[in-house]
């Protein structure tokens, strides 16, 4: 069912608008201004990079990557203050003949007059930021990657044992809220319970994160909502994590794995990650094994691979009493 | 399972939305249908028999829901469900 849902909430972002700039934490982390073009704010950014617009400035308008946010820095700026207001003109008309999302100016540069009085006429928008360029840079192109990467949402819970983000699946009812909660009661940190957003870091990983509102909670069937930021506190809880190994929760005893020599994987967002199915039974402690099963994550990202250190041990022990 | 499906488009009439109270009411009623129901706002896909997912909707006022059941009660349960929603939870 799980694998369903991997489908169905499937998303890739084709643009986002300027506007969503000013939504997130990246506003603050950029002390961010709009200074013209106001109007124009739900333009629309279609890749996740950012261009200087030096050569286009100048004149030079062939391969100019008019999609992306135009980074504005000292150089430009100063090179601007060199031109008549006519010279400006004429650029930017030519610039404009392009869709552009919207100009960014680093260090609270202020360009000249009439470059914002043309902005706000063909309502391109003009922000401000009061970090370096290079900042502006990374952190735009941090953000909007962010943005673009593809997500899908899935059933499940996440905790964070041992360093690894586990991912919990299995139907619903068997067991996967309470599984983590005791995790949580062992000292492991809960990422999100139910509704997990799934979302391609920028390297080969899968993030898994909180929906908003659902953050910090569970819900345990038959005692309602539980809040674990306020019961077990602050050092019991994370925002996001790195996803190290799905955890399949199944009722029946199947096909299961006796010893794990290949680590089966799954595969999301096209990136594989080590996958277990563990069968419930009574009298089973889900979260010891669930422990058990992250510290063997562990071993293995350590270069430890238990079960091939058992086989080669168990072949010495054969082929020695064979040769006695 | 597959034998039985149905969906129906809902709409949301209570000012508050879907908010944790008629949540819970939408799960109490569904669960004791055999039918897996999802509810799909805004491209998202939740199970109708969890709370939580449901409150991840973050569904308004006016809003419309589309609620597919599967299973042999499917029919039923999409009633009783569009029956919950036209009530408006007990709610303005």
């Amino acid at each position: 069912m799980w694998e369903h849902d991997l489908q169905i909430n499937f998303r890739k972002r084709g643009s986002i608008p300027v506007a969503s700039l000013f939504r997130e934490s990246v506003f603050a982390e950029l002390g961010l201004k709009i200074i013209a073009g106001f109007q124009g704010i739900r333009r629309e950014v279609l890749t996740a990079d950012v261009n200087r617009p030096g050569l286009a400035l100048t004149g030079y308008l062939e391969y100019f990557a008019n999609d992306r946010i135009q980074v504005l820095g000292n150089t430009e700026i100063h090179y601007l203050e060199r031109l008549s207001p006519s010279e400006i003109e004429n650029r930017l008309q030519y610039m404009f003949s392009f869709e552009i999302p919207a100009f960014l100016l680093s260090r609270s540069l202020v360009p000249p007059q009439i470059f914002l009085d043309i902005c706000n006429r063909h309502g391109v928008p003009v922000l401000q930021s009061n970090l370096t360029t290079d900042q502006v840079i990374s952190k735009v192109i941090l953000f909007l990657a962010e943005k673009f990467a593809p997500e899908t949402t899935i059933h499940g819970t996440v905790v964070d044992c041992y360093g690894i983000g586990v991912v919990i699946v299995g139907e619903s009812g068997i067991g996967k809220s309470e599984t983590a909660l005791e995790l949580v009661e062992r000292g492991h940190r809960l990422v999100v319970d139910d509704v997990v957003r799934l979302r391609k870091g920028i390297e080969d990983v899968v993030i898994a994160e909180s929906d908003p509102q659902l953050e910090h909670y569970m819900h345990i069937r038959g005692i309602g909502v539980v809040d674990v930021l306020s019961v077990y506190g602050a050092g019991r809880i994370r925002r996001r994590k790195q996803v190290g190994l799905i955890i399949e929760l199944v009722e029946k005893m199947e096909d299961y794995h006796i010893i794990i020599d290949i680590w089966p994987e799954k595969e999301i967002l096209n990136v594989k990650v080590p996958y277990l199915k563990v069968p419930v039974g009574p009298g089973r402690n889900l979260a010891v094994i669930v422990e058990a099963a992250a510290l063997k994550c562990r071993m293995r990202e350590l270069g430890i691979d238990i079960d091939q250190k058992f086989s080669e041990r168990s072949k010495h022990a054969t082929t020695y009493y064979q040769n006695l | 399972m597959n034998n039985n499906r149905t969906e129906k488009i809902i709409k949301v009439v209570n000012s508050l939305g879907v908010h944790a109270r008629p949540a819970a009411m939408i799960v109490r009623a569904m669960q004791k249908y055999d039918a897996h129901v999802y509810l799909i706002y805004n491209g998202n896909r939740r199970n109708a028999k969890s709370v939580l997912q449901i409150l991840s909707l973050g569904a308004p006022k006016d809003s419309e829901i589309l609620a597919i059941a599967e299973g042999k009660d499917a029919h039923s349960a999409l009633q009783e469900l569009e029956d919950i929603f036209e009530s408006g939870f007990g709610e303005e």
